[in-house]
């Protein structure tokens, strides 16, 4: 079932008099539970890719569709409760609030949807197990290593039940061996669970374990091959 | 979370967010102190007049106060009416007959103000007794004693003991005359008062005005002066024709404006100050906000609404002005206490001020006046929540997008 669809889709940043093209009539179709990389050099329009479906950003010209949304025209706020409830963010840098303990932190977005703090805890505990990082929950982000800063931006993604997880280069800051950790775990989570799993990387080891590997280059599709390993 | 969050973020620079705080403390404590002296000044004032020789609440003849004329007088009774409904704060009332005479003795003679008082009942309303120099107070039943201001007492080279001559015109176009013995003396700091008026018994002054069982007016003391004048109005509405209530507002104009005048200057004080204490938390606030640019970027890309980010850096702010009011008010607490008990004597440096119709008195001494503790603190938290509302705004107005590309 058809889930993300991009038509082309054109996206053009403007500094100061320059435009820049970052996406140049784009398409591309994910059906629901893939779990597919963008893969590409940078520059090459990944990420403008992944905030135009997390409706974080708006495509110059061309449609962006999630599970019936239109992403690209919806108003501001049916987009922050698209983000809030259908997507999972995980970025390169963890993005973990520093005061916040890694619990807290995985709690975020199901406190935001005003989830009952019991039933908040039972998740965040219950995927923390499932993540490996079980006994973690009180430590700040200071007190963890990247690999389980990592985890713990994966478990605040997963926390909300979304249908999407969009992840921005998510092994870039970490060593090969957690990288691979990780990507296996990523990769079991959308098997067990279900979820679509879109994510970018430039790291020739990650892409080999996506099962669809989408390629761009200067914001073009380059090519489009489903992988499955 | 979002509350946890908040007080949490508020330490994430310890040294800063202290820094700013005591500025706060600062501000609130020094203004509750400064507000808590003015205060104790303007009492001074109010107190030096009101409670010295006008009293809070004057009935009297309608047209007595215009021209005090002797002959606007009422009976003595006038004293004992009833209590209106709804004054409850009375803490005194007193018959008075006045005169205007020479006092004359070996040195010379004075044109004087001679004030006949009940002398048991007087000091319930004024507080002359206390200010006596040399000598003793009126006594009940004492006749031809006076007490008399101590400039007055010098001009006439007379003493404790001494005798002088009064000269007044008497209701019955007959000239009035009698010997005085001086029994007191006493210094107000005012020199009106020190300088001409003698205080006689009530009954000696009715004889020698041949107004026997008659008086001028009937001063009230009420225990808050700023409610006088609801008092005055309670009694107009039940007094009988012939009589009417006065406040100290209506014989101390000047006076009246003085206190008005406190409740601006104390907006512009406190606005000066927190003028500067809103600069300071502005720029906390802005410092704070810039350096969490990629993490507002996150909550928004998790689905926070703007005015969520606005509530969040807003209640920051508003822990800010807590704090800071709760110590402040601490600090001011005790400022003010020891302003209170202790407070600066100045005689040594500056002489009694009259001033508006009253007197400064040459010391620094605070009074506790709940207004003078909440309107700092409330200010606080208000000047806190302003200017916080710049920096929650702009967190709130960033793109999501370049937030989280924020090195």
């Amino acid at each position: 079932m058809t889930l993300i669809t991009l038509a082309n889709v054109f996206k053009t940043y403007r500094h100061g008099s320059l435009e820049v093209p970052a996406l140049v009539d784009f398409s591309l179709v994910i059906d629901s539970g893939e779990f597919t990389v963008l893969a590409g050099p940078s520059g090459s329009g990944k990420t403008t890719v992944l905030n135009l479906v997390g409706g974080l950003d708006r495509p110059t010209s061309g449609t962006v569709t999630v599970d019936n949304l239109d992403v690209g025209g919806a108003p501001a706020g049916i987009l922050a409760d698209y983000r809030l409830r259908r997507v999972g963010f995980i970025f390169q840098s963890y993005n973990l609030i520093p005061v916040l303990t890694a619990a807290e932190n995985a709690e975020f977005t199901l406190m935001l949807q005003k989830v009952p703090r019991p039933e908040r805890r039972r998740r965040v505990v219950a995927l923390f197990h499932e993540l490996g990082i079980a006994g973690l929950e009180e430590r700040r982000p200071s007190d963890l290593s990247g690999g389980q800063q990592q985890r713990v931006a994966i478990a605040r993604a997963l926390a909300a039940f979304p249908g999407v997880v969009l992840a921005d280069e998510p092994t870039a800051n970490l060593d090969s061996h957690t990288a691979e950790e990780l990507l296996d775990l990523m990769r079991d989570l959308n098997t067990r669970r279900g979820v679509t799993f879109l994510f970018s990387s430039h790291d020739d080891r990650v892409i080999g374990r996506a099962r669809r590997v989408v390629r761009l280059e200067d914001g073009r599709l380059a090519s489009d091959s489903a992988a499955h390993r | 979370m979002l509350t946890a969050l908040a007080f949490r973020n508020l330490w994430r620079n310890r040294r800063r967010t202290l820094l700013t705080l005591s500025a706060m403390v600062v501000s609130a404590a020094l203004l509750i102190l400064c507000l808590g002296v003015y205060a104790g000044m303007i009492d001074d004032m109010l107190t030096t007049t009101t409670r010295l020789y006008h009293g809070h609440v004057v009935l009297a003849a309608p047209d007595y106060h215009a021209h005090r004329t002797l002959h606007a007088h009422l009976p003595e009774s006038a004293a004992d009416l009833p209590t209106p409904a709804g004054v409850t704060d009375m803490v005194g009332r007193t018959p008075r007959l006045r005169a205007f005479g020479l006092l004359s003795a070996a040195a010379g003679s004075q044109p004087v103000e001679i004030l006949g008082v009940d002398p048991v009942r007087e000091p319930t309303v004024t507080t002359l007794h206390r200010q006596l120099v040399a000598g003793r107070y009126l006594q009940a039943g004492e006749a031809g004693a006076a007490v008399i201001g101590s400039t007055l007492a010098k001009k006439l080279g007379v003493a404790v003991g001494g005798e002088v001559v009064v000269v007044t015109q008497a209701a019955d176009g007959s000239i009035g005359n009698d010997l005085l013995t001086v029994r007191g003396i006493f210094t107000t700091g005012d020199s009106r008062h020190d300088g001409r008026l003698v205080v006689t018994p009530l009954p000696w002054l009715q004889q020698l005005l041949v107004l026997d069982g008659r008086i001028h007016e009937v001063v009230i003391a009420v225990a808050n002066p700023l409610q006088a004048f609801a008092d005055a109005d309670r009694f107009n509405a039940v007094l009988p024709a012939g009589i009417e209530a006065r406040d100290w507002g209506d014989f101390l104009p000047e006076m009246r404006e003085a206190i008005v005048s406190f409740d601006v200057s104390r907006v512009i004080i406190a606005g000066i100050l927190y003028f500067a204490t809103a600069l300071g938390i502005l720029n906390t606030c802005f410092m704070s906000v810039m350096e969490r640019t990629r993490e507002f970027g996150l909550l928004l890309a998790s689905g926070m609404r703007p005015w969520g980010i606005r509530r969040l850096v807003l209640l920051e702010t508003l822990f800010l002005g807590l704090i800071g009011s709760a110590v402040g008010l601490l600090g001011g607490l005790l400022l003010t206490w020891y302003m209170q008990a202790v407070g600066i004597d100045l005689s040594g440096t500056i002489t009694p001020i009259t001033y508006a119709g009253s007197t400064i008195l040459p010391r620094l001494r605070a009074v506790f006046d709940p207004g003078n503790f909440l309107f700092p603190v409330v200010m606080l938290v208000v000047v806190a929540l302003v200017a916080g509302f710049l920096p929650a705004n702009r967190a709130a107005r960033l793109d999501p997008v370049a937030a989280l590309r924020e090195e």
